[in-house]
Order: C-alpha cells, then sequence, then structure tokens
C-alpha cells in the first residue's frame, strides 16, 4: 500500500505488510542464579536475571554489616524466595535455601531482639522494661546508621 | 492480619535534606502509581483470583509494598528535616507546606490526595492482572522523569 504523507497507511500508523505485535514474555525459569543475600539487599532483587539497573546506575555498595542490616538482607532474601516459590513452588532446591534463610532470619531476630528491643509484638526479651517504645523508630535518619 | 515489623525493607539514610525532592517523591507514597495504590490495588484484586498461585502472589507482593510506602514515608520525613524558612519558601515544597507542614500526607506530586480512583478491581484474572502490568510499567516512565527535572531543575 502506498503511504500517504503524513506517514499514515490504511487505518493504522503503519504500512500493511506490519505484522500484529507478538508480546515475548521470557519465564523464569525453574533453578534460576541467585546472588548471596547481601548483595542481593543492595541490588533490589535475589535474581540476577531479574537485575535491570535503574537509569544506566548500579548499586554496587554493600551495606555495612550491622545487626540490622544483617537482618534487612536475610528479610529481603526470605521475601524474594517467597515471591518466587508463589510461582515455582516445586524447585526444591529453592524451597531448601528459603528454610535456610528461614532458620538464620530466626536466629538474627531473636539476637536482635535481645539487644536492641522487640522487632515485632511476638518477640519476647529478657528485658524488665517495655522497650517497644524505645527510639529511634526505622524511619529516622538516626535509625538507619552505618556504623 | 499483619503485625508490623519494627525495622525498614531497606535502609534509609539521607545526610542533605531537600525539599524540591520531597515535593515530587511525595507522588510515590500518595499519587496514582504510588505504593498505597499499589499495595491497595494487590490486597483487594486477591479476593476474586481463582488460582492458589495468584492468591499467594498477590496477597505476598501487596505486603510487601506495604514496606515500600514505609520506606517512601522515611525517605519524605528525611528529606525535611530541619528545614529553614527560606529553604520552604523558594521551593516547590511551599504548597504542600501550606496543608501539611512535615507531615507525610499521601498526596501526589500535583497535590492532589490520594484517590483509589486511580486503581481498578475488576473481579476478572485477566482485566485485573492486565491493570496490574500497567500499573508496574508506570514507574518504569516515572522514576526517570523524576530523575531528569531533578538535573535540568
Amino acid at each position: 500500500m502506498e503511504q500517504q504523507k503524513d506517514g499514515r497507511c490504511g487505518l493504522g500508523h503503519l504500512p500493511s505488510p506490519a505484522p500484529m505485535a507478538y508480546p515475548y514474555v521470557p519465564y523464569q525459569r525453574e533453578n534460576p542464579p541467585k546472588y548471596e543475600a547481601r548483595k542481593g539487599l543492595v541490588r533490589g532483587t535475589l535474581f540476577p536475571g531479574l537485575d535491570l539497573p535503574f537509569m544506566g546506575m548500579v548499586n554496587r555498595q554493600e551495606k555495612p554489616v550491622t545487626p540490622k542490616t544483617e537482618l534487612q538482607a536475610l528479610g529481603f532474601a526470605v521475601q524474594e524466595l517467597t515471591l518466587y516459590l508463589d510461582t515455582h513452588p516445586g524447585d526444591r532446591e529453592a524451597l531448601e535455601l528459603l528454610r535456610s534463610y528461614q532458620r538464620l532470619y530466626r536466629q538474627c531476630q531473636a539476637e536482635y531482639a535481645e539487644k536492641y528491643g522487640p522487632l515485632n509484638n511476638t518477640d519476647g526479651t529478657n528485658a524488665r522494661e517495655y522497650r517497644w517504645l524505645d527510639d529511634p523508630w526505622p524511619w529516622e535518619f538516626a535509625a538507619n546508621k552505618e556504623a | 492480619m499483619f503485625i508490623y515489623d519494627k525495622k525498614l525493607e531497606y535502609p534509609v539514610r539521607i545526610r542533605r535534606p531537600n525539599p524540591r525532592l520531597a515535593a515530587m517523591i511525595i507522588t510515590q507514597y500518595g499519587g496514582p502509581d504510588g505504593e498505597l495504590g499499589a499495595s491497595l490495588r494487590y490486597l483487594s484484586q486477591r479476593y476474586s483470583m481463582p488460582f492458589d498461585d495468584q492468591r499467594a502472589l498477590l496477597t505476598d507482593i501487596g505486603t510487601e509494598e506495604l514496606g515500600h510506602l514505609e520506606m517512601i514515608g522515611a525517605i519524605v520525613h528525611q528529606l525535611t528535616r530541619n528545614l529553614k524558612t527560606k529553604d520552604i519558601e523558594n521551593s516547590m515544597l511551599a504548597p504542600y507546606f501550606v496543608d501539611h507542614t512535615v507531615g507525610v500526607y499521601p498526596a501526589a506530586a500535583s497535590g492532589f490526595p490520594y484517590t483509589a480512583a486511580s486503581m481498578e478491581v475488576k473481579g476478572d484474572p485477566i482485566a485485573d492482572l492486565t491493570e496490574d502490568l500497567a500499573a508496574e510499567g508506570a514507574p518504569a516512565q516515572e522514576q526517570p522523569t523524576v530523575g531528569a527535572l531533578l538535573r535540568r531543575l
């Protein structure tokens, strides 16, 4: 079909031989490669296959190791593997990995609560005082210290 | 049931407050493509999803979005720390400040308060999942826009 002056052809904006769009949606395969938890936290995904740099920027700097960043890294790994297993429930290896991260998380949470106060209202600690009120709350600058 | 964990999903530590950036980032809190809308969208769509993997995924992602909401709140909160009058007077934050001072209020960058009219729950899995794809695509446009504005302003 001959193209008109404004670039239109027929009813659409493409020449008539142009095919309909074919969408390609790659599925995340079973047993995909995974980052280690601390790297996953700063890359925003546990899966290298899903790691799309934002505007070409890559966060290479891992967070300094503190009890809180340890908890955040393990919690993020648990979250990521949960989402993955929601759609890949048959992946035994991922399930094993989830369970090992869950064990580490529970351990880490108990130690954290003993030292800094409860993380949530199911944490029992040996402190005499009611420590839920203790500053700083998570959104404060001071709660996110790097050292 | 939800239990609150007294930690952010990812640390937020902003050394230099920036009211102009706060006035834009607030849209990720309560704007049309913000985290509040995302969590409500997923947590509301799950009731009519017919398959267990979808129900699980919407529940788990919707919950994580609430964690994102908290991080955005922390970002806005820290961006508006210790501001002086002159920091606010001549910044894009001034109109927001008139109504909310440095409280974190769910609104779009344009000032429009959060509205569920920016999301959809259709009760039809294909319609809802298609809506989710569109919603996840929106920040891919929005975030570079904020980035570009910041460089130019």
